[in-house]
């Protein structure tokens, strides 16, 4: 047997151990590379199986969001192969019978409730869904909280608290468009005394009175807020000069009994009017007591109108001015449908055929543009009902026409104790409260934080109604917007105290309205 | 100065345990510059941008993450590359070993320091903190085991030649006992065959590298007292080749860690690499 003293090599330690008499190789470790290389080729069996025939779930990055969960099944329901997830699978639901100005694109948001189509503009900077709305983060990810920093790469100010632009109205100076001379000071301390109320903020909430939802306040009503002081039963225009007939020559009221006789369409309401409200004084008569809205007045001013502009066309058909915002004009065709149903309804006691034959082509006629108009994407040209760009009529001379206006203003009297009359017309009162066009405010969420007039500061009310003297029209009149500036919102919106991010005020998706039409997805293709 | 064969730079000046532990002040230096870089770019984005595997940032890090991997996983290819050598080895390791430490902290950005939710992502995710983890375990074990070894045994030995040598003590001792007295004998029978028979692995040598060699070697002093002069001569060799086997016990339970612990890096470094390879077909496929 051979001897560690054998060694020709040598020995080490101080039991003389022998030196190998060769080199000494390491192990291989081929399990190590084997193990890890099978296991590496599992997987990618795995995988592949799994994207082949169980839809690739496996190489999902994560859950998606509950409301998309179902189309975790198919990934090709909004996957392109090599390509970005496309804005048109979105398009698939979100905006199932949109069109280039679709509820959920970008032209939306450019108009943004402003309906001023030279903002659409569209912009290089402009993204797809995906990148702002990111999927594959948990089921319960809120995939519509989008975060600051997708706004800002467009929008060039840093955060709410710094370089935030102030509200449109405050940088544009604009008056309040509510079309209605008020003084809020004297109301105030009007409604004070009249309800006995001890808290001047209890007067604000006489007349603002708020949603159930409490976000907003409803809109002004005459019945609601005003016909406990105004047009009392005392109230009565003044005495005005009557016409039998036409009224192309002077400026004069056709009395009840005329407008009856005429059956004109529109004048229904003429049959159960009260004549005892008409004194008669020689070729004058006097109404009295006057109705908001009083139908003799306005059929009066109607007539008015029609001498003194008599091609204003559609404009006819409205009992106000048609100056609304763009995105509002679908009122004014409510409005319009509404006298033409009224001008139908009149025909309905004719017996002759032919009369009543027209009578169902027009309510199929008027059921057909109903239709349309409830369809949100159907175009509206609201000029149509532009009333001040109507002509004066060539007709009358400028005297004449001076003659009519000073009639018209006469006949109005009582009704320009608050309203405004521009072309023989009543100008439309703003009854909608909501003055952020651009942004979402609850007042709901704030009045526990702060009281009215803590905010609402461009008018004085406190102190002007705390004084008896007359209310100075400069500084509390109808055109001043009482809204704060943003400073004021910044105040309590910044880091570390109330949120501040873009989406707490403002909506990338501006119109709610269309977001649950259910009827959109149950219609056929 | 003159440089070593790993161009190490002999350094006086830096405190032992910076000698130790970092190799190269330069790559150290380098590497934390790094980070500085990414946890600003990091900021960056938070300030900039959203934070998002998706967004142009989050790509870009991932992107980074994946080429650093690359990268390091070239050390593994030049390891086995005997023929072809493009560049030293030691730069390998360098980049294995900062650029891997690199990776994880690119990798966090990538996902936003925060768990993916994707099965997939999720194995990466985790995998990635593995294979990093137990690269991390691996250099400490290779900076702290060699010191241990070092500090209280008088041998040294290789991990393959271990099994040889331990046959060897056992046939010494086995030779010697033979011309012992029957107590010895007895002794050798009863206490000390079974443990000279093979290596054997304990963990006591991890916190005290003789492995209790004094309470072991007590039995050996009581025997001594009862023996006469040449008994007591061939007990103290008997004891000696126990010690030896003792110390070879210390190699072979220190160095079998040196080279298990790639059982816990290289395969699941090989599983990423596959996994890794499917997340960049997912997301330029999908």
């Amino acid at each position: 047997m051979k001897t560690p003293d054998d060694n020709k090599k040598g020995f080490f330690s101080h039991l003389r151990l022998p030196v190998s008499e060769n080199y000494v190789v390491p192990g291989a470790r081929k399990a190590m590379f084997f193990a890890g290389g099978l296991g590496g080729i599992v997987i990618l069996f795995v995988v592949t199986f799994n994207v082949a025939l169980q839809r690739g779930t496996l190489i999902s990055n994560g859950p998606l969001s509950s409301n998309h969960a179902l189309f975790g099944e198919d990934c090709a329901s909004c996957h392109t192969p090599f390509d970005d997830v496309a804005d048109d699978k979105c398009a698939v639901c979100h905006e199932k019978y949109g069109d280039e100005v679709g509820i959920h694109t970008f032209a939306s948001h450019y108009l943004y409730r402003s309906g001023d189509f030279t903002r659409v503009v569209p912009s290089p900077d402009e993204v797809s869904c995906a990148t702002c709305h990111t999927e594959h983060i948990g089921r319960a990810a809120p995939i519509a909280e989008v975060a600051d920093a997708q706004c800002l790469s467009c929008h060039g100010y840093e955060s709410f608290n710094k370089r935030h632009p102030d509200f449109h109205f405050a940088v544009e100076d604009i008056v309040d468009p509510a079309n209605l001379k008020f003084p809020h000071a004297l109301h105030v301390r009007e409604v004070k005394s009249y309800e006995e109320l001890a808290d001047i903020e209890q007067t604000c909430l006489y007349c603002h009175q708020p949603d159930p939802d409490g976000r907003n306040f409803q809109p002004l009503d005459f019945d609601r807020q005003c016909d406990a002081c105004h047009l009392t039963v005392s109230t009565g225009t003044p005495w005005l000069p009557v016409s039998e007939g036409a009224l192309t020559e002077v400026p004069a009221v056709l009395p009840l009994e005329t407008i009856r006789a005429q059956q004109a369409p529109g004048t229904r309401w003429a049959n159960y009017m009260n004549p005892n409200e008409f004194q008669y004084r020689g070729e004058s008569v006097r109404k009295r007591p006057l109705y908001h809205e009083d139908p003799w007045i306005l059929e009066n001013l109607r007539r008015l109108r029609g001498v003194l502009y008599p091609t204003q066309g559609l404009a006819d058909l409205l009992r106000a001015s048609g100056d609304v915002d763009p995105e509002d004009a679908r009122v004014l065709y409510e409005e319009a449908i509404t006298t033409l149903r009224d001008y139908a309804e009149a025909l309905r006691a004719r017996p002759e055929r032919e009369v009543q034959d027209e009578l169902a082509a027009i309510n199929r006629l008027l059921a057909l543009v109903e239709e349309r108009l409830r369809d949100p994407y159907s175009p509206l040209d609201e000029t149509r009902f532009a009333i001040g760009a109507a002509e004066l009529n060539p007709a009358l001379p400028p005297e004449q026409v001076n003659a009519y206006r000073l009639f018209v203003d006469e006949l109005t009297a009582p009704c320009q104790q608050c309203h405004l009359v521009e072309n023989a017309t009543l100008m439309r009162v703003q009854a909608e409260q909501e003055a952020l066009a651009r942004a979402e405010f609850n007042h709901g969420a704030h009045i526990i934080h702060r009281r009215c007039l803590q905010c609402h500061t461009a008018i004085p009310i406190q102190q002007l109604a705390a004084t008896e003297t007359a209310i100075d029209s400069t500084r509390d009149h109808a055109g001043i917007q009482n809204l704060p500036t943003v400073d004021v919102c910044q105040d309590c919106h910044d880091t570390g105290k109330a949120s501040n991010t873009c989406i707490t005020c403002h909506l990338f998706h501006p119109d709610k309205s269309q977001r649950s039409n259910l009827l959109l997805y149950l219609k056929e293709e | 100065m003159k440089k070593t064969a790993i161009h190490q730079t002999k350094r006086r000046d830096d405190p032992r345990w910076f000698n130790k532990w970092v190799q190269s002040p330069r790559w150290f230096l380098g590497f934390w510059i790094a980070v500085a870089v990414c946890l600003a770019l990091y900021g960056l984005n938070a300030f900039f941008g959203r934070i998002h595997p998706g967004s142009a940032w989050g790509l870009g890090f991932g992107i980074s993450a994946a080429v650093l991997f690359v990268a390091v996983f070239a050390y593994a290819v030049r390891r086995r590359t005997m023929r072809f050598r493009p560049g030293r080895t030691w730069y390998y390791l360098q980049v294995h070993v900062y650029g891997g430490t690199l990776f994880i902290l690119l990798m966090f950005m990538h996902v936003g320091f925060k768990v993916p939710q994707g099965l997939l992502t999720w194995w990466l995710w985790a995998l990635s903190l593995w294979v990093v983890g137990s690269g991390l375990l691996g250099i400490v074990l290779q900076k702290w085991i060699p010191t241990l070894l070092n500090s209280g045994l008088s041998i040294e030995v290789h991990y393959d030649r271990i099994p040889q040598l331990v046959e060897a003590l056992k046939q010494r001792a086995d030779t010697l006992v033979t011309s012992c007295d029957a107590p010895i004998q007895t002794f050798y029978r009863k206490h000390l065959a079974l443990a000279l028979a093979r290596p054997e692995a304990r963990l006591i040598y991890y916190v005290d590298i003789t492995g209790g060699l004094h309470a072991r070697t007590r039995q050996f002093d009581q025997l001594r007292a009862l023996l006469p002069p040449p008994e007591q001569e061939k007990l103290g060799a008997l004891q000696d080749m126990y010690r030896t086997k003792l110390e070879i016990d210390a190699h072979f339970t220190l160095q079998k860690a040196l080279r298990w612990w790639l059982y816990l890096h290289v395969p699941v470094s090989i599983l990423l690499i596959a996994l890794l390879a499917l997340h960049i077909f997912a997301v330029l496929y999908y």
